[in-house]
């Protein structure tokens, strides 16, 4: 499980039920810069201490070391926005899915939308989906076991209400 | 539907089982006990190469061991219990609680994770192997100083090849670590309220990632100078041998805090609820655990005052050097402040932190001593060197992990440890420790080098004694292994709360945790 904790709103607007769900992110943009920068600082700092009394192998292995630390912030921040969002509103079913820099959607009726849960194998992770036209979409990444089963008895009523 | 929809779809829930277990896991609570188990068996590699080294030393004389395989088997076992036994354990230790004690699901990188652990093994393959190539095993201390390490066999290759390995598998750990604390907090947890724990392993992931660069520099340096013609510090060719005691101490030092930083940690999570009172200090440990950090880096010279250096630099490392003992001072007043008028009590992970305050202070004394340069040139490379390390390393590093696992062990197997064999084993190490290494600081002042098979007579019984107490201390490690294997097979059911002055999230879960955790994080008021 990559995701961390969640924070959830489930709201109507004008009959529309919307469910949202992201993972928490407590890095703040100013610690990420601390880090990282005061990080590169001293290794680049002796990197060229070093480099300059002759001694220049260092340099390139704290820039390989600098270059993995960018990347994994980097890999943060995108997953910052990340959010997976449920719509029911009249008959559309809509699920929309934001990782990284990729948005994906999917549509379904709600009259042909099943939802499905498998909490089979005791202390791992349930599994809640839609299924449609015998495609099963899974829903509730981000939620824990309590949430999912909450969510799919919320999406029982209102799709079959 | 996209593609991206349906890469969404049908995610693999079939969970492998067997070794795909724990070939292919990405939980930190597997990948912790992979690491835990590994430092368990380097211990019993890196210890029994220990016991060699005592046998040996029990008299005068070459008895078991040739003076080269003797070299084998110190430089061995340095290495060993550096990079495969405290530093694996203390990972393994941050994999299963950091995330736990955040709030948080798993590490920020969890495939990553998986990677940093599976190629330590294959370091310690590449290590172990070179007792069987010719040659033998790499014999020039773990330091792998100049010129030694550039004239030696295969052997000094794969050290280096392993080494490099060792520090790939720190800079991914660190790195998911470091993230795992900054970015995966729980809503309310803010650094300022962060187990003492997490702290220390932030800062000591921090120290990894800003030494490692210098010591990979520092073993390519050499592999360059073996073998591609370069001469760094080969001296027939120009070279400088003591520039690499500056690089790979500039490394070493805060290697040395890498080692003991986390175990503050512990310490400081144990001690609290053994004594049923906060951590007397909590801002203050915190800003000494910073401070050792920072210091560590304008230390170095200190571990080379006798290769001749101006009077100015030895003033300036010798003054540096026992600025430590402040903030170190700070913590252990700290620890004691913490029990002072605590209702406490002596379970077996209270007596190994109480063990570590009390010998690691007489660790960090003799380090007080050895930083005067002109004592530390009449006991340079001396057993008062060997007593002094093994002082904080054994009883500091070593012992806290005890006191970690015996500790967390019931929340981790849902299983109470047995106390009177924990009892047994506590005593027995404490009192077969204190006799290995206490005479230890005679030898040095009387003068008996370190890294020798043979020596004077006159050394005979201080080492006989240390000999008896190594085996005393090695053996009751047995007790160790014992009680672990009978808490994950069964015992007593561990309360949720296991212990009744713990604080933290990691308590407020099932024991033992279950396999997935904290999937909605929780609110810390």
């Amino acid at each position: 499980m990559e995701q961390v904790k969640t924070e959830v709103c489930a709201g109507e607007s004008a009959g529309a039920f919307v469910f949202q769900s992201r993972p928490n992110h407590s890095l703040t943009r100013f610690q990420e810069r601390l880090v990282f920068w005061s990080l590169a600082a001293l290794c680049f700092t002796t990197a060229i201490g070093f480099a300059w009394m002759g001694y220049w192998l260092i340099l390139p292995f704290a820039g390989l070391e600098i270059g993995l630390l960018a990347w994994a912030f980097e890999v943060l921040r995108d997953r910052a926005g990340d959010y997976e969002t449920l719509l029911i509103d009249g008959d559309r079913v809509v699920l929309e899915w934001h990782c990284g820099h990729r948005v994906s959607r999917r549509e379904m009726n709600r009259q042909w939308a099943r939802v499905e849960c498998d909490c089979s194998s005791p202390g791992r992770n349930c599994r809640l989906s839609l299924n449609s036209h015998g495609h099963a979409t899974e829903v509730g990444q981000y939620l824990n076991d309590e949430a999912r089963l909450q969510l799919a008895a919320m999406l029982r009523s209102r799709l079959q209400g | 539907m996209s593609d991206a929809a349906h890469a969404h779809d049908d995610h693999g829930h079939g969970h492998p089982t067997g070794i795909m277990r724990w070939l292919t896991t990405t939980n930190h609570k597997d990948i912790g006990s992979l690491y835990l188990w590994f430092a368990l068996i380097m211990l019993f590699v890196a210890g029994t190469m220990a016991l060699l080294i005592r046998a040996e030393l029990f008299q005068p004389g070459l008895q078991l061991t040739n003076p080269d395989f003797f070299n084998q088997l110190t430089t061995m076992h340095g290495l060993i219990m550096i990079f495969g036994v405290i530093m694996p354990a203390f990972s393994g230790f941050a994999n299963w609680q950091v995330p736990l004690m955040l709030g948080a699901p798993d590490m920020a990188f969890p495939r990553m994770n998986n990677w940093a652990f599976w190629i330590l093994p294959v370091a310690a393959f590449l290590l172990m192997v070179s007792f069987w190539l010719p040659g033998g095993a790499v014999a020039g201390g773990w330091t792998m100083y100049p010129p030694l390490f550039i004239q030696g066999g295969i052997s000094y290759d794969l050290t280096i090849l392993a080494v490099h390995i060792m520090g790939l598998s720190s800079i991914m750990g660190s790195i998911n670590i470091i993230t795992t604390i900054l970015n995966m907090r729980a809503p309310g947890l803010t650094l300022m309220k962060m187990p003492l724990f997490v702290w220390t392993w932030l800062i000591t992931a921090y120290l990894l990632i800003a030494t490692m660069p210098v010591l990979a520099g520092a073993v390519t340096m050499l592999l360059t100078d073996r073998n591609f013609g370069t001469h760094f510090f080969n001296a027939a060719g120009g070279g400088d041998p003591v520039m690499f005691q500056h690089i790979f101490w500039f490394f070493a030092h805060p290697e040395v805090y890498i080692l003991i930083l986390p175990a503050f940690g512990i310490v400081s999570q144990v001690i609290p609820t053994f004594a049923r009172k906060p951590l007397f200090g909590y801002a203050s440990m915190v800003y000494a655990t910073a401070s050792i950090a920072i210091l560590s880096f304008i230390v170095w010279a200190h571990h080379m005052f006798t290769v001749g250096m101006p009077a100015a630099a030895q003033l300036f490392f010798m003054f540096s050097t026992m600025l430590i003992a402040v903030p170190t001072g700070v913590k252990v007043f700290n620890w004691v402040a913490t029990m002072w008028k605590g209702s406490m009590t002596f379970e077996t992970p209270m007596l190994f932190a109480i063990a570590f305050v009390c010998l690691f202070t007489i660790g960090g004394f003799s380090g007080l001593v050895l930083a005067i340069a002109p004592v530390d040139i009449q006991l340079h490379d001396t057993y008062y060197v060997v007593a002094h390390f093994h002082y904080v390393l054994v009883s500091g590093a070593l012992f806290s992990i005890f006191a970690g696992i015996y500790y967390w062990l019931p929340k981790w197997t849902g299983h109470m440890y047995n106390e009177t064999l924990g009892k047994w084993h506590f005593w027995l190490s404490v009192i077969g420790m204190n006799i290995v290494f206490f005479p230890m600081h005679f030898l040095g002042l009387a003068g008996m080098p370190r890294r020798i098979p043979d020596y004077a007579l006159q050394f005979t019984e201080f080492n006989q004694i240390a000999t008896v107490g190594a085996f005393i201390f090695g053996f009751s490690q047995l007790i160790f292994l014992v009680v672990v294997l009978k808490t994950i097979k069964g015992g007593a059911r561990a309360s949720d709360q296991v212990w009744e002055g713990a604080q933290g999230l990691e308590w407020t879960l099932p024991s033992p945790a279950p396999y997935h955790t904290f999937e909605t994080a929780p609110v810390v008021k």
